[in-house]
Protein backbone atom coordinates (compact mmCIF):
# COMPACT_ATOMS: atom_id res chain seq x y z
CA UNK A 1 0.00 0.00 0.00
CA UNK A 2 2.71 2.30 0.75
CA UNK A 3 4.47 1.49 -2.43
CA UNK A 4 0.95 2.32 -4.23
CA UNK A 5 1.23 5.57 -2.63
CA UNK A 6 4.71 6.59 -3.33
CA UNK A 7 4.10 5.65 -7.01
CA UNK A 8 0.77 7.58 -7.20
CA UNK A 9 2.69 10.85 -6.16
CA UNK A 10 5.52 10.17 -8.15
CA UNK A 11 3.16 9.44 -11.30
CA UNK A 12 1.12 12.86 -10.31
CA UNK A 13 4.82 14.78 -9.83
CA UNK A 14 5.63 13.61 -13.26
CA UNK A 15 2.35 14.59 -14.88
CA UNK A 16 2.25 18.05 -13.26
CA UNK A 17 5.94 18.46 -14.79
CA UNK A 18 5.04 17.63 -18.00
CA UNK A 19 1.63 19.52 -18.10
CA UNK A 20 3.94 22.21 -16.41
CA UNK A 21 6.83 21.86 -19.36
CA UNK A 22 4.07 21.73 -22.05
CA UNK A 23 1.92 24.49 -21.46
CA UNK A 24 3.36 27.23 -19.17
CA UNK A 25 2.67 27.41 -15.05
CA UNK A 26 0.23 29.77 -15.64
CA UNK A 27 -1.46 27.58 -18.55
CA UNK A 28 -1.21 24.42 -16.77
CA UNK A 29 -3.06 25.21 -13.61
CA UNK A 30 -5.54 27.06 -15.48
CA UNK A 31 -6.41 24.03 -17.08
CA UNK A 32 -6.36 21.86 -14.34
CA UNK A 33 -8.48 24.24 -12.36
CA UNK A 34 -10.87 23.96 -15.66
CA UNK A 35 -10.86 20.05 -15.62
CA UNK A 36 -11.81 20.37 -12.00
CA UNK A 37 -14.84 22.57 -12.51
CA UNK A 38 -16.15 21.33 -15.27
CA UNK A 39 -16.21 18.32 -13.90
CA UNK A 40 -17.86 19.48 -11.07
CA UNK A 41 -20.42 21.20 -12.33
CA UNK A 42 -21.48 18.08 -14.42
CA UNK A 43 -21.64 16.56 -11.09
CA UNK A 44 -24.41 18.92 -9.84
CA UNK A 45 -26.42 18.75 -12.83
CA UNK A 46 -26.49 14.85 -13.14
CA UNK A 47 -26.45 14.01 -9.85
CA UNK A 48 -29.44 12.13 -9.03
CA UNK A 49 -28.82 12.70 -4.84
CA UNK A 50 -29.36 16.46 -4.83
CA UNK A 51 -26.84 16.14 -1.72
CA UNK A 52 -23.98 15.69 -3.89
CA UNK A 53 -25.62 17.97 -5.92
CA UNK A 54 -24.74 20.87 -3.89
CA UNK A 55 -21.85 19.32 -2.97
CA UNK A 56 -20.70 19.36 -6.78
CA UNK A 57 -21.82 23.25 -6.67
CA UNK A 58 -19.68 24.16 -3.47
CA UNK A 59 -16.62 22.69 -5.68
CA UNK A 60 -17.70 24.56 -8.61
CA UNK A 61 -17.84 28.03 -6.35
CA UNK A 62 -14.30 26.68 -5.03
CA UNK A 63 -12.85 26.76 -8.87
CA UNK A 64 -14.32 29.80 -10.09
CA UNK A 65 -12.93 31.61 -6.71
CA UNK A 66 -10.01 30.21 -8.11
CA UNK A 67 -10.55 31.40 -11.44
CA UNK A 68 -10.63 34.97 -9.85
CA UNK A 69 -7.44 34.90 -8.29
CA UNK A 70 -5.76 33.87 -11.54
CA UNK A 71 -7.18 37.10 -12.69
CA UNK A 72 -5.66 38.86 -9.98
CA UNK A 73 -9.03 39.72 -8.47
CA UNK A 74 -8.56 38.95 -4.79
CA UNK A 75 -11.53 40.45 -3.22
CA UNK A 76 -13.90 38.80 -5.33
CA UNK A 77 -12.40 35.45 -4.86
CA UNK A 78 -12.68 36.26 -0.78
CA UNK A 79 -16.48 37.40 -1.41
CA UNK A 80 -17.31 34.23 -3.57
CA UNK A 81 -16.02 32.30 -0.94
CA UNK A 82 -17.53 33.89 1.74
CA UNK A 83 -20.95 34.28 -0.03
CA UNK A 84 -21.25 31.54 -2.37
CA UNK A 85 -19.88 28.87 -0.40
CA UNK A 86 -20.82 30.61 3.18
CA UNK A 87 -24.28 31.26 2.15
CA UNK A 88 -25.93 29.88 -0.82
CA UNK A 89 -24.75 26.53 -0.27
CA UNK A 90 -26.07 26.12 3.23
CA UNK A 91 -28.85 27.57 2.18
CA UNK A 92 -29.43 25.38 -0.55
CA UNK A 93 -28.73 22.80 1.79
CA UNK A 94 -31.06 23.79 4.01
CA UNK A 95 -33.55 23.68 1.03
CA UNK A 96 -33.12 20.29 -0.03
CA UNK A 97 -33.59 18.87 3.84
CA UNK A 98 -36.59 21.11 4.41
CA UNK A 99 -37.98 19.62 1.30
CA UNK A 100 -37.41 15.75 0.52
CA UNK A 101 -35.09 13.18 1.73
CA UNK A 102 -33.51 12.53 -1.57
CA UNK A 103 -31.99 9.27 -1.84
CA UNK A 104 -32.53 7.74 -4.78
CA UNK A 105 -35.98 9.69 -5.65
CA UNK A 106 -36.54 9.21 -9.29
CA UNK A 107 -38.61 12.74 -9.79
CA UNK A 108 -35.68 14.80 -9.92
CA UNK A 109 -34.66 13.68 -14.14
CA UNK A 110 -37.13 14.39 -17.11
CA UNK A 111 -38.19 11.88 -19.61
CA UNK A 112 -35.99 10.24 -21.95
CA UNK A 113 -37.22 12.62 -24.75
CA UNK A 114 -36.71 15.98 -23.00
CA UNK A 115 -33.15 14.93 -21.71
CA UNK A 116 -32.28 14.51 -25.26
CA UNK A 117 -33.91 17.80 -26.02
CA UNK A 118 -32.07 19.67 -23.53
CA UNK A 119 -28.60 17.80 -23.82
CA UNK A 120 -29.15 18.93 -27.63
CA UNK A 121 -30.28 22.34 -26.75
CA UNK A 122 -27.52 23.02 -24.29
CA UNK A 123 -24.90 21.83 -26.78
CA UNK A 124 -25.95 23.62 -29.31
CA UNK A 125 -25.28 26.55 -27.25
CA UNK A 126 -21.63 25.85 -26.28
CA UNK A 127 -20.84 25.07 -29.91
CA UNK A 128 -21.96 28.48 -30.91
CA UNK A 129 -19.75 29.99 -27.87
CA UNK A 130 -17.12 28.30 -28.26
CA UNK A 131 -16.84 28.79 -32.22
CA UNK A 132 -18.13 32.57 -31.29
CA UNK A 133 -14.82 33.06 -28.88
CA UNK A 134 -12.01 31.05 -31.23
CA UNK A 135 -12.84 33.16 -34.21
CA UNK A 136 -13.21 36.25 -32.26
CA UNK A 137 -9.78 35.26 -31.54
CA UNK A 138 -8.81 34.83 -35.29
CA UNK A 139 -10.13 37.82 -36.99
CA UNK A 140 -8.79 39.77 -33.63
CA UNK A 141 -9.78 43.70 -34.32
CA UNK A 142 -8.31 45.39 -31.24
CA UNK A 143 -7.72 42.60 -28.52
CA UNK A 144 -5.89 39.70 -29.01
CA UNK A 145 -8.09 36.46 -27.12
CA UNK A 146 -6.03 33.80 -28.22
CA UNK A 147 -2.29 35.28 -27.46
CA UNK A 148 -1.34 36.25 -23.89
CA UNK A 149 -2.31 39.92 -22.83
CA UNK A 150 0.30 42.21 -22.96
CA UNK A 151 0.30 44.17 -19.69
CA UNK A 152 -1.11 47.87 -20.28
CA UNK A 153 1.13 49.95 -18.66
CA UNK A 154 -0.29 53.27 -17.06
CA UNK A 155 -4.75 52.60 -17.16
CA UNK A 156 -6.45 52.99 -14.90
CA UNK A 157 -6.46 49.11 -14.13
CA UNK A 158 -3.05 48.98 -12.30
CA UNK A 159 -4.37 51.18 -9.47
CA UNK A 160 -7.18 49.15 -8.78
CA UNK A 161 -5.71 45.58 -8.85
CA UNK A 162 -3.32 47.57 -6.21
CA UNK A 163 -5.89 48.41 -3.70
CA UNK A 164 -8.93 46.64 -4.41
CA UNK A 165 -10.82 46.81 -1.55
CA UNK A 166 -10.36 50.18 -1.26
CA UNK A 167 -10.45 51.06 -4.26
CA UNK A 168 -13.86 49.17 -4.89
CA UNK A 169 -14.94 51.12 -1.51
CA UNK A 170 -14.36 54.24 -3.32
CA UNK A 171 -16.20 53.37 -6.44
CA UNK A 172 -19.09 51.85 -5.17
CA UNK A 173 -19.49 55.42 -3.10
CA UNK A 174 -18.66 56.88 -5.90
CA UNK A 175 -19.39 55.88 -9.61
CA UNK A 176 -22.06 53.48 -8.95
CA UNK A 177 -23.86 55.20 -5.90
CA UNK A 178 -27.25 53.95 -7.34
CA UNK A 179 -26.46 50.62 -7.97
CA UNK A 180 -25.35 50.34 -4.67
CA UNK A 181 -28.40 51.82 -3.25
CA UNK A 182 -30.70 49.37 -5.63
CA UNK A 183 -28.93 46.62 -4.18
CA UNK A 184 -28.86 47.91 -0.83
CA UNK A 185 -32.83 47.85 -1.36
CA UNK A 186 -33.02 44.79 -3.17
CA UNK A 187 -31.53 43.10 -0.63
CA UNK A 188 -33.23 44.52 2.25
CA UNK A 189 -36.74 43.45 -0.04
CA UNK A 190 -35.35 40.17 -0.50
CA UNK A 191 -34.66 39.38 3.48
CA UNK A 192 -38.07 40.96 4.29
CA UNK A 193 -40.03 38.85 1.44
CA UNK A 194 -37.75 35.66 2.65
CA UNK A 195 -39.36 35.87 5.86
CA UNK A 196 -42.66 36.41 4.89
CA UNK A 197 -43.09 33.87 3.06
CA UNK A 198 -41.70 31.47 5.45
CA UNK A 199 -44.05 32.61 8.59
CA UNK A 200 -47.28 32.37 8.28
CA UNK A 201 -47.26 28.45 9.14
CA UNK A 202 -45.39 28.98 11.80
CA UNK A 203 -47.50 31.53 13.56
CA UNK A 204 -50.53 28.91 12.33
CA UNK A 205 -48.76 26.26 14.31
CA UNK A 206 -47.98 28.26 17.11
CA UNK A 207 -51.74 29.31 17.32
CA UNK A 208 -53.28 26.17 17.16
CA UNK A 209 -55.22 26.84 14.66
CA UNK A 210 -56.95 24.95 11.38
CA UNK A 211 -54.64 23.64 9.59
CA UNK A 212 -55.49 23.52 6.40
CA UNK A 213 -52.95 21.28 4.32
CA UNK A 214 -50.15 20.99 7.37
CA UNK A 215 -51.99 18.09 8.71
CA UNK A 216 -50.54 16.02 6.28
CA UNK A 217 -46.79 17.06 7.79
CA UNK A 218 -45.74 13.30 8.60
CA UNK A 219 -47.42 10.96 6.23
CA UNK A 220 -46.07 7.57 6.95
CA UNK A 221 -44.41 6.50 4.36
CA UNK A 222 -42.90 9.75 4.15
CA UNK A 223 -43.45 9.93 0.65
CA UNK A 224 -45.37 13.14 -0.58
CA UNK A 225 -48.42 12.76 -0.86
CA UNK A 226 -50.54 13.43 -4.02
CA UNK A 227 -52.85 16.55 -3.90
CA UNK A 228 -56.11 16.58 -6.47
CA UNK A 229 -56.04 19.97 -8.18
CA UNK B 1 -0.31 35.47 -12.53
CA UNK B 2 -2.41 36.07 -15.39
CA UNK B 3 -0.29 37.01 -18.00
CA UNK B 4 0.43 33.66 -19.27
CA UNK B 5 -3.30 32.54 -19.58
CA UNK B 6 -5.02 34.14 -22.97
CA UNK B 7 -8.48 35.49 -22.22
CA UNK B 8 -10.29 33.03 -24.84
CA UNK B 9 -9.28 30.47 -22.24
CA UNK B 10 -11.14 32.08 -19.82
CA UNK B 11 -14.22 32.38 -22.00
CA UNK B 12 -14.77 28.98 -22.99
CA UNK B 13 -14.31 27.95 -19.65
CA UNK B 14 -17.11 29.86 -18.59
CA UNK B 15 -18.93 28.85 -21.99
CA UNK B 16 -18.85 25.56 -20.64
CA UNK B 17 -20.33 26.26 -17.14
CA UNK B 18 -22.98 28.43 -18.84
CA UNK B 19 -23.76 25.45 -20.87
CA UNK B 20 -24.05 23.06 -18.21
CA UNK B 21 -26.04 25.29 -15.96
CA UNK B 22 -28.37 25.61 -19.15
CA UNK B 23 -28.54 21.67 -19.47
CA UNK B 24 -29.51 21.30 -15.85
CA UNK B 25 -32.26 24.24 -16.14
CA UNK B 26 -33.48 22.10 -18.84
CA UNK B 27 -33.40 18.73 -17.61
CA UNK B 28 -33.72 18.20 -13.78
CA UNK B 29 -37.05 18.59 -12.33
CA UNK B 30 -36.47 19.50 -8.82
CA UNK B 31 -36.87 22.90 -7.86
CA UNK B 32 -33.93 23.27 -5.79
CA UNK B 33 -31.91 21.27 -8.57
CA UNK B 34 -32.72 23.75 -11.04
CA UNK B 35 -31.49 27.06 -8.77
CA UNK B 36 -28.47 25.26 -8.72
CA UNK B 37 -28.03 25.19 -12.14
CA UNK B 38 -29.33 28.85 -12.37
CA UNK B 39 -26.16 29.41 -9.79
CA UNK B 40 -24.06 27.87 -12.73
CA UNK B 41 -24.52 30.25 -15.15
CA UNK B 42 -24.10 33.45 -13.10
CA UNK B 43 -20.93 32.51 -11.99
CA UNK B 44 -19.88 31.77 -15.32
CA UNK B 45 -21.03 35.54 -16.20
CA UNK B 46 -19.59 36.87 -13.12
CA UNK B 47 -15.88 34.94 -14.59
CA UNK B 48 -16.73 36.65 -18.13
CA UNK B 49 -17.55 40.08 -16.55
CA UNK B 50 -13.94 39.97 -14.47
CA UNK B 51 -12.33 38.26 -17.29
CA UNK B 52 -13.06 40.89 -20.04
CA UNK B 53 -12.08 43.59 -17.85
CA UNK B 54 -8.81 42.73 -17.17
CA UNK B 55 -8.00 41.67 -20.48
CA UNK B 56 -9.83 43.76 -22.42
CA UNK B 57 -9.30 47.60 -23.98
CA UNK B 58 -10.27 49.94 -21.40
CA UNK B 59 -12.63 52.88 -23.44
CA UNK B 60 -11.53 56.74 -22.10
CA UNK B 61 -12.74 57.55 -18.67
CA UNK B 62 -13.55 54.24 -17.49
CA UNK B 63 -13.42 53.64 -13.50
CA UNK B 64 -10.92 51.61 -12.77
CA UNK B 65 -12.58 48.82 -11.15
CA UNK B 66 -15.72 48.29 -13.25
CA UNK B 67 -15.52 44.46 -13.74
CA UNK B 68 -14.96 43.54 -10.20
CA UNK B 69 -18.12 46.12 -9.21
CA UNK B 70 -20.10 44.13 -11.79
CA UNK B 71 -18.90 40.97 -9.78
CA UNK B 72 -20.01 42.05 -6.32
CA UNK B 73 -23.41 43.89 -8.22
CA UNK B 74 -23.98 39.75 -9.56
CA UNK B 75 -23.21 38.24 -5.96
CA UNK B 76 -25.34 40.67 -4.44
CA UNK B 77 -28.54 39.31 -6.89
CA UNK B 78 -27.56 35.94 -7.13
CA UNK B 79 -27.74 36.21 -3.04
CA UNK B 80 -31.26 37.35 -2.74
CA UNK B 81 -32.47 35.41 -5.76
CA UNK B 82 -31.23 32.28 -3.93
CA UNK B 83 -32.77 33.67 -0.40
CA UNK B 84 -36.50 34.41 -2.06
CA UNK B 85 -36.05 31.47 -4.38
CA UNK B 86 -35.89 29.10 -1.67
CA UNK B 87 -38.22 30.47 0.65
CA UNK B 88 -40.42 30.33 -2.30
CA UNK B 89 -39.74 26.71 -2.83
CA UNK B 90 -40.57 26.20 1.09
CA UNK B 91 -44.00 27.64 0.58
CA UNK B 92 -44.79 25.16 -2.68
CA UNK B 93 -43.33 21.95 -0.90
CA UNK B 94 -45.77 23.04 2.17
CA UNK B 95 -49.03 23.34 0.29
CA UNK B 96 -48.25 20.46 -2.58
CA UNK B 97 -45.55 18.18 -0.68
CA UNK B 98 -43.89 18.42 -4.01
CA UNK B 99 -40.40 19.91 -4.78
CA UNK B 100 -40.72 19.41 -8.71
CA UNK B 101 -41.27 22.45 -10.82
CA UNK B 102 -43.33 20.54 -13.66
CA UNK B 103 -46.08 19.50 -11.13
CA UNK B 104 -46.45 23.28 -10.35
CA UNK B 105 -49.46 23.31 -12.62
CA UNK B 106 -52.45 25.46 -11.03
CA UNK B 107 -52.29 27.83 -13.16
CA UNK B 108 -53.11 25.75 -15.71
CA UNK B 109 -55.71 26.08 -18.69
Amino acid sequence: LLLLVVLGVAAGLAAQVGLVAWLGGPRAVFAQLAVLGVAAALATVLARNLVHAALGLTAVFFVVACVFVMLEVEFLAVVQVLIYVGAVAVLLMFGIMLTRNIAGDETTRVSRGGMAAGVVLSGLTLVMLVVGVVSQGRDGAGVSWTAPPAVPAGDSRAAGLEGMTRGLGVELMTRWVVGFELAAVLLTAAVVGAIALARPVLERRHAGGPEPAEAVVSSPSGEPAEVAP
Amino acid sequence: VSGGVPLAWYLVFSSTLFAIGLLGVLVRRNAIAVLMAIELMLNAANVNFVAFWRHGLLPAGEGPLTGPTMGVFVITVAAAEVAVGIALVLVCYRKWRVADVDRYDVLRG
